[in-house]
């Protein structure tokens, strides 16, 4: 199997290592890699985590034995001492947040809710950080509902910005790997919100965090429904853009199968296009490759070529190649896309330098037999999103000339010349009356 | 003749004159020590002139006559030194001397009378009274005061010859009281009055001398080594440290504490110094004072060559370079020395031995030292004729150099000085970053063989070492002597640069930056050097810094615009080389010449700062390799430029320089075959303009300039398939109006290309509408549409783009009056026809033209038009355009242009978020 088109090792050291784990998974469905370096990597992933008895499980299964090294024995029965010393220190706090009476009493004041803590329960700044510290252990153990559930009550009475933001990273990793999306949404969007606005100590800082905030939408974006609009409103913001430049350019891919499968064009498209020419030299993959057959080079059939390879990236991308499994077959409804725009794009592309063009050459750069390229494009001429004809008689399509008239482009151009002067005569009566007036 | 026999003689007898001043100075030497043989010498004379009193009695008279005139002078004199005027005095003095030469000539003896060494003594008393008294002097008038001076001259002159009478008289004044009628006269009075007119070549002989001995010092070390070189004080010292037992850290304290004190006195010989200061290292007592005292020496060293323009004597250079390296040994050695510039140490500090245990501070500055020798290196490279074999040897020694700048980096990072680290870390990139990979390996090669050689040379050292005394603090060599190089020369520039991103202050990392440009330019990676060009934001702030900065960056725009021609990307290396190249002043915007200006005459001090700045010759970048490539990128880009606005030639501009060129040429009535680089282009582009590109390729070859290139074929290759594909170009643009179909088969091979790349370009030129015309895909034809404007819709279109400015300076002017906030309505449309504006103020206005029209045609009519593509094409056609220009604007921002004042418009980025600009100088490398 080819591996060449594989972003796991690029990608997997911006994520959490928790996060690393469905990539994981799927590179294992996919059999990319042996199974058994897979299995090695999970444990070396495991190890400074203290997901211990997942661990020893896939131990067990790499090296198909009962045995378990001592030193993984060992650190369990440390996870779990430390398990019980934090559930205790942050007991009190637990159990007050657990009593929904209590809870009531919160009010939207942060320093009033300390106080309040702090006279009638005697819960003080310790208890807190036990809790930051306790979420942390759950996250860390795997139980992801647990530490997401503490870390959004730890904000709410965190007096730390540099413990909040880690708490909300915390918390939206947590949410990811629940896979609650809508949730995870919000919790990205809010840290979006105070990496931009935070001032940070240096702006290396700053770059490496929207590096990881990116990274890390990934997940969200290729399975929320609307993700594929909203991956394009953040990654191609300037700065945002900037650091994809700068350190990741591997996620150019991602960005451009959005602009390839989003069904509206948009204006940025064409600056993106200039971004891709530009990053030739330090990032290319198929799905950029085709976008610069299509759009820089002009060349068709390469972009035809390219077409297959970007299928084969796209079903070996843990991203993209997120499968549906509808009855007994599974597609994978992102390729299915990604290949009815990209043959869209060849197309319109195509259409626009020529003026007859040969059906059975159409259908054959579409990938479609004659009967399929030509009701594809009777619907499109119906839908008049082509002006063209079919000349079914020596089998072509005709363009129709597309030159605006000459008179048409004079009229369009003066023709709101006779706005704007009403306008200004209205605005210079509207401004000479209060004036006549007094 | 008479003349030049006048100068001669007087040269030669002022020679003598020195020799008798050395030798009388030594006799008084010995004399005041010998006091005792003076007085017998004395009587005997005494005895003598008695003598002779007796047997000269008949020409008493006469010479009683003399006597008297003499005192009577000799009392004039007295008058006038009691109201102080020396102008009198000074006519009195040389009466008396005119009045010695008869009396001595009447007494017939070799003696002048006592009287007459009374009146000198008496004077030189009194001279040095007025001469101390400081503030008299001051009000003197000037003939006076100028007297003054004159007399103090005349005097000093004429007392030497009579040095031991006066001496005498000052000790046993009543002896000359006696015989004041007995005194004999020794000298005639020619031999007087030739003194005299010497006394004003005086101190210019002086001058000589010094600087004869100085010659002679130089000649003599670099003859024969160290040992000769002795001269008299040194003898003197030799025998003064003779003995190794006696010899206390006070006494050598205390001796160069003195060397120290004569230092920029008159007098001292800079040569002297440093070998007075070099015999101390070897007796110095402990390690710091060793240290001190070799910071002396390499100060003194520096001081060798007082001029600013001239060069360090290359040998004092190795020399120097040789102490830094011992001062190294010693820091390294005793690790409890601490060097800094910050504190005054203590006057004992040296005092503390080798065992002492604190730390010890000296005073010095390790990197100071270190850039002025490497400054000492660069100007001797400037002023050396680059084409002889000196230079050559010159250019050897830099692996000498970059071993000490490496390890005094080392120590200094061992130290945890980084900031200093980083400066002489630049100073290695600075000598490196220049060096194709080529070079570099010569380089490494020339520093290993060179270790063979150098091991000799350290024997013989030792040998003479043993020969002098021995060092009381031996320092064994334990830095080491070789340099190490990395295999590449990319990994040890990486090394160095990110060292200096790390630590080093703005003007260290924008240097570092420029130099790692240049070089990544150099490997032909060009998108890595644009990419931290652009990052940097240098060209925007660069026209703030120092013009050795600027002359950098210039440089390193060159090489980018080299760089880019060889992967063959002609628009970016034309944007990097057309401000060069926009005033006519490449020489002197990359240091390498200095080019005569026809309309400004610099001033001298201009000139000579100029030529400071000179970059030696073997980091020049070939200028004539650099104007072709310049001129190739300006043709290629203009040409079919100038074919697609055929009719309105002078509406778009590309390269102005070339345009200029082109024209020159055209008006000439017989072009001739081409001989530079300029006429080669030219005769390329009048090819290429009839579709030519096998003609023009032809020419274009056969400059020889690309023998300078490394990966020549390729180049050439790249070359002529830009050639073909701006040739079809331009025979698209000329004819396409003549046609009204070609097959591509044709287009093809009449331009040599294959069908896809013939396909490839018509399709770029069909999409960004420069040609009107589509494909007919089954016969494989290119298809003209007739869509030229006529004459009258032409003229109409002019119309309502002034109606558009004129409506849109309504608007403004209603603005202005009403305020801003009126016009909630037209801020997008404001700011379209803003742009119009602008571009109808620079000329012609139609440069925006079709770009506009295109878009609103889109927004017209885009109802019935739905298929995205189409309007995307239009706007990309638009976009592309403009990212050419944002491009360009990019690069050239600003440069250099001889001193300040002079700032070129900066083209801001169109994209101008592609770097948000304080992060990146920060994070590109760390």
């Amino acid at each position: 199997m080819t591996s060449k088109y594989d972003l796991t090792q690029r990608i997997a050291p911006q994520l959490d290592r928790h996060l690393v784990f469905p990539l994981l998974e799927f590179l294992q469905e996919r059999g990319m890699y042996p199974e058994e370096d897979i299995l090695k990597a999970k444990i070396e992933l495991l190890n400074n985590t203290n997901m211990v008895d997942y661990a020893m499980d896939i131990h067990k299964s790499l090296y198909r034995s009962e045995d378990v090294p001592q030193e993984m024995v060992e650190r369990r029965a440390e996870v779990v001492g430390r398990l019980k010393a934090l559930e205790e220190a942050a007991a009190p706090l637990v159990t007050f947040l657990q009593n929904p009476n209590a809870v009531q009493e919160l009010r939207a004041d942060q320093q009033h809710n300390l106080r309040m803590l702090n006279d009638r329960y005697q819960i003080g700044q310790e208890q807190i950080e036990a809790l930051y510290q306790y979420a942390k252990f759950q996250f860390e153990c795997g139980n992801y509902s647990g530490a997401a559930d503490y870390l959004y009550q730890y904000r709410a009475l965190c007096t730390n910005t540099e413990r909040s933001l880690s708490a909300l990273w915390g918390k939206l990793a947590a949410e990811i790997l629940m896979q609650n999306w809508d949730i995870a949404l919000d919790e990205l969007n809010s840290l979006k919100e105070i990496i931009d606005s935070k001032s940070f100590s240096s702006p290396m800082n700053q770059v490496q965090s929207r590096i990881w905030l990116m990274h890390w939408s990934l997940f969200i974006f290729f399975n929320h429904d609307n993700g594929r609009t909203l991956i394009i409103d953040l990654f191609n913001q300037d700065k945002y853009l900037n650091a994809i430049q700068t350190n990741a350019p591997h996620l150019l891919r991602y960005l451009a199968t959005a602009f390839i499968v989003n069904k509206r064009r948009r204006p940025q498209f064409k600056e993106f296009i200039k971004v891709i020419q530009q990053e030739q030299c330090s990032y290319k993959d198929p799905i950029t490759e085709f976008l610069a057959c299509v759009y820089v080079n002009y060349d068709f059939d390469g972009a035809h070529k390219k077409m297959k390879e970007c299928e084969e990236a796209i079903l070996n991308d843990p991203f993209l190649g997120k499968r549906v499994e509808e009855g007994n077959f599974a597609t994978v409804p992102l390729r299915d896309e990604f290949l009815e725009n990209a043959r869209l794009f060849i197309f319109e592309t195509y259409c626009r330098i020529h003026q007859r063009i040969e059906m059975s050459v159409l259908a054959e750069k579409l990938n479609l037999n004659y009967e399929e390229a030509e009701r594809w494009i009777v619907n499109l001429i119906r839908t008049s999103k082509l002006e063209a004809k079919i000349d079914s008689k020596t089998g072509t399509i005709v363009m129709e000339p597309n030159h605006t008239n000459v008179y048409e482009q004079l009229i369009d151009h003066t023709k709101s010349l006779s706005g704007r002067t009403y306008k200004l005569v209205s605005q210079l009566l509207e401004h000479a009356q209060p004036q006549t007036a007094r | 003749m008479a003349s030049r026999f006048w100068t001669q003689g007087g040269d030669s007898d002022t020679e003598e004159e020195e020799s008798d001043y050395d030798e009388q100075e030594e006799t008084v030497a010995v004399e005041t020590t010998t006091a005792t043989a003076a007085s017998r010498y004395y009587s005997g004379n005494a005895s003598d002139s008695d003598d002779s009193d007796g047997q000269k009695r008949v020409v008493r008279r006469v010479k009683d006559k003399r006597f008297d005139e003499m005192s009577a002078t000799v009392d004039q004199m007295k008058n006038a030194m009691k109201i102080n005027d020396w102008v009198s005095l000074q006519e009195s003095f040389e009466k008396i001397n005119k009045q010695l030469g008869k009396v001595m000539r009447v007494t017939e003896s070799d003696k002048p009378p006592n009287l007459y060494i009374k009146a000198l003594v008496m004077l030189e008393d009194f001279l040095n009274q007025a001469l101390a008294n400081k503030e008299a002097k001051k009000k003197m008038s000037s003939s006076n005061a100028k007297a003054l001076n004159s007399m103090k001259q005349k005097l000093k002159k004429n007392n030497k010859l009579y040095e031991d009478l006066i001496n005498q008289c000052r000790e046993k004044p009543e002896l000359f009281e006696e015989k004041v009628e007995d005194e004999q006269e020794p000298e005639d009075e020619d031999d007087e009055e030739d003194e005299d007119d010497d006394f004003d070549e005086d101190p210019a002989t002086l001058e000589s001398e010094e600087s004869e001995e100085e010659e002679e010092a130089g000649k003599d070390e670099s003859g024969l080594g160290w040992e000769k070189m002795l001269s008299k004080k040194d003898k003197m010292m030799d025998k003064q440290f003779k003995d190794p037992s006696q010899i206390t850290w006070d006494t050598v304290n205390k001796k160069f504490k003195e060397i120290v004190a004569a230092r920029g006195k008159k007098g001292t010989g800079r040569m002297e110094l440093v070998e007075q200061l070099t015999f101390l290292t070897r007796v110095a007592k402990t390690p710091a004072q060793k240290l001190e005292i070799l910071f002396s020496v390499i100060s003194a060293q520096f001081d060798v060559n007082p001029s600013l323009s001239g060069h360090m004597p290359i040998n004092v250079w190795k020399q120097c370079v040789q102490n830094l390296l011992v001062i190294l040994d010693i820091l390294t050695q005793y690790s409890n020395i601490v060097v800094d510039d910050m504190v005054e140490p203590d006057e004992n500090e040296t005092q503390k031995g080798a065992d002492f245990d604190g730390t010890i501070r000296i005073w010095g500055n390790l990197v100071a030292f270190l850039e002025r020798v490497d400054v000492e290196y660069f100007k001797s490279l400037q002023v050396i004729d680059p084409h002889t074999r000196e230079y050559v040897e010159r250019l050897k020694d830099e692996p000498m150099f970059l071993v000490l700048a490496q390890n005094v980096q080392e120590y200094l990072e061992r130290v945890g000085d980084y900031k200093g680290a980083s400066k002489v870390a630049l100073k290695r990139v600075e000598l490196v970053y220049y060096k194709p990979q080529e070079v570099y390996d010569a380089m490494r090669k020339l520093a290993e063989q060179d270790n063979g050689g150098e091991e000799s040379g350290d024997e013989t050292k030792a040998v003479e070492e043993s020969r002098g005394p021995p060092a009381f603090v031996a320092t064994p060599e334990l830095v080491p002597r070789k340099p190490t190089f990395p295999e590449n020369s990319r990994t040890l520039m990486d090394i160095l640069v990110s060292l200096i991103y790390k630590y080093g202050d703005e003007r260290t990392k924008a240097r570092a930056m420029l130099c790692d440009i240049y070089h990544h330019a150099i490997l032909d990676e060009f998108s890595t050097s644009r990419d931290l060009l652009l990052m940097s934001h240098l060209q925007d702030s660069v026209q703030h810094m120092d013009i050795s900065t600027q002359i950098l960056f210039n440089r390193a725009m060159a090489q980018l615009g080299l760089c880019a021609f060889r992967v063959g990307l002609v628009t970016e290396s034309h944007s990097c080389l057309s401000e060069l190249y926009s005033a006519g002043r490449v020489k002197e915007l990359l240091a390498q010449g200095v080019s005569q200006s026809r309309y400004h005459e610099k001033t001298p001090e201009q000139e000579r700062l100029e030529r400071r700045r000179q970059m030696p010759y073997h980091m020049h970048i070939n200028l004539e390799l650099l104007e072709a490539v310049h001129l190739i990128c300006a043709m290629l880009l203009e040409v079919p430029n100038m074919a697609a606005n055929g009719h309105d030639a002078k509406r778009k501009v590309i390269s102005k320089n070339f345009r200029r060129l082109l024209e020159v040429s055209e008006r000439q009535t017989f072009t001739g075959p081409p001989e530079n680089v300029r006429d080669h282009v030219m005769a390329a582009t009048r090819a290429l303009r009839q579709g030519d590109f096998e003609k023009s390729f032809a020419v274009i070859k056969s400059l020889d300039v690309w023998r300078l290139l490394r990966n020549k074929d390729n180049v050439l290759e790249m070359l002529k398939a830009k050639i073909k594909e701006e040739a079809l170009r331009t025979y698209l643009f000329t004819y396409s109006s003549s046609y009204d179909s070609i097959s591509l088969d044709h287009l093809s091979k009449m331009f040599d290309l294959s069908d896809a790349q013939t396909r490839s370009i018509v399709s770029k030129m069909m999409i960004n509408e420069e040609l009107h015309a589509s494909w007919d895909q089954p016969t494989g034809c290119i298809v003209f549409h007739d869509v030229e404007h006529t004459r009258l819709q032409a003229l109409a279109f002019h119309l309502t783009e002034k109606l558009t400015i004129l409506a849109e300076t309504n608007e403004r002017a209603i603005e202005a009056r009403i305020g801003g906030g009126g016009l909630d309505g037209l801020p997008l449309r404001r700011k379209d026809g803003q742009d119009y504006a602008g571009a109808a103020a620079s000329g012609g206005g139609g440069g925006r033209w079709q770009e506009f029209s295109f878009s609103q045609g889109r927004q017209g009519s885009s109802g019935g038009r739905t298929g995205g593509g189409r309007g995307s094409g239009f706007l990309g056609g638009g976009g592309f355009s403009r990212d050419r220009q944002a491009r360009s604007g990019r690069y050239q921002s600003s440069r250099h242009q001889d001193g300040p004042g002079r700032v070129y418009g900066a083209g801001s980025a169109a994209r101008g978020g592609q770097m948000d600009g304080s992060t990146r100088m920060v994070n590109l490398r760390s």
